[in-house]
């Protein structure tokens, strides 16, 4: 049993990525700024970095850095969703004074 | 509340400060290198450990060249759990909070307890990248658009009272004295190298390494993920894709400098044509 805390595994860091998804899930579902919900997506991208990270460590080698060249690019990618994410809600806030992504129904209907 | 974010803050710094001497000792690397390269590559390993997380070169850890089996301690076990807690306490904080800046804040904490996990899983290099590119740019831009969306009916951010005073001005002793030990130590050893070390020459390998050019020595081994050996295979096998996330960035300024700007007719001086 105490196995669990004393021996670290892959599953450790899967299951933390796991939570840590299911929590920037939630942020994206419960909140209503747009800032929090952006922030919440990068957290669930985080999330998957860190599951790919994990397998890298458990394969090894090549095939592992392969795994750090694909969550290079992760975080490159996100890099800039966050920039084109943060000017549309700048550009959101200025025409219509809020970032509330339940009152932003234009699109609905 | 603001007195709590600057207490996690300053808990995390000491953290980790001290865990990065810690998790400079390698131990049962997935790729056991020949112990010739073990050394060398654990100086690299360290000195390299020392730049991400910019703490303290302490010069102890130069003369413990064996293998203490670190990942399989119990002191691994205590900083996973650490930074576990702190990932998703920060990320519970972020989905919480009201004010935004907070929500910031626990976002910085959440992306430095990342690295730190990261960096137990022998990425070094991008435990350094999310640093710099979560904990430094995004997180950056994510305070300038919160100022911007922030209208001066919110209070500023600022701490009052004696207790946050007083946990500032630890958190800026403490800097100094850790930093002042750093010049120190490289005062006192000319020869230390506080950077990555002078790397030896190395040969090209091409796509294949050995096996397409057989009358050379096989390539040398680097240290997982290092920077070198992620750098050899991002640029080996996957040029394209690297030079494609170049043009999504090149895209991504280009976009958010054309939704961002502010729309005013150039003919006319009407204020501003919206919706």
């Amino acid at each position: 049993m105490n196995d669990i805390f004393y021996k670290l595994t892959v599953s450790h860091f899967l299951i933390l990525a796991a939570v840590l998804f299911a929590i920037g899930t939630i942020g994206v579902l419960m909140r209503r700024n747009a800032l929090i919900v952006m922030m919440s997506i990068e957290l669930m991208m985080n999330a998957a970095n860190l599951t790919v990270l994990a397998f890298a460590r458990y394969h090894g080698g090549t095939a592992g850095l392969e795994g750090h060249s694909l969550a290079f690019i992760v975080i490159a990618v996100a890099a800039a969703e966050a920039a084109v994410g943060l000017a549309i809600v700048v550009a959101v806030f200025r025409t219509r004074r809020h970032a509330d992504i339940d009152r932003l129904n234009l699109l609905k209907n | 509340m603001t007195i709590r974010v600057w207490a996690a803050l300053l808990v995390l710094a000491a953290m980790v400060s001290i865990g990065a001497p810690a998790f400079a000792q390698p131990a049962g690397q997935p790729n056991a290198a020949p112990p010739t390269e073990a050394a060398r590559a654990q100086r690299e390993r360290a000195a390299e450990a020392r730049a991400d997380k910019g703490a303290a070169a302490d010069a102890r850890e130069e003369a413990a060249p064996e293998h203490k089996g670190f990942e399989n301690s119990r002191m691994a076990a205590l900083f996973f759990w650490i930074f576990a807690g702190l990932t998703i306490g920060g990320s519970l904080f972020v989905i919480t909070r009201r004010n935004l800046i907070a929500a910031v804040m626990g976002m910085v904490g959440t992306f430095f307890a990342l690295a730190g996990l990261y960096a137990m899983l022998y990425a070094h290099f991008l435990a350094a990248i999310q640093v710099l590119v979560y904990a430094g740019a995004i997180m950056v831009l994510f305070v300038f658009v919160v100022m911007i969306l922030n209208r001066p009916e919110d209070e500023p951010w600022a701490l009052q009272g004696l207790l946050g005073k007083a946990l500032a001005g630890l958190a800026i002793m403490y800097l100094l004295v850790r930093l002042s030990g750093v010049l120190w130590a490289i005062k006192d050893q000319p020869h230390a190298q506080v950077a990555a070390p002078s790397p030896p020459p190395v040969e090209v390998v091409v796509k294949g390494g050995a096996a397409e050019n057989p009358g050379k020595a096989p390539p040398r081994e680097d240290a997982f993920g290092s920077t070198r050996a992620v750098g050899k295979v991002l640029f080996n096998e996957y040029l394209f894709p690297f030079e494609a996330v170049s043009l999504v960035l090149l895209v991504a300024v280009v976009g958010g400098i054309a939704v961002a700007r502010p729309h005013h007719r150039e003919d006319d001086k009407k204020p501003a044509v919206t919706a």
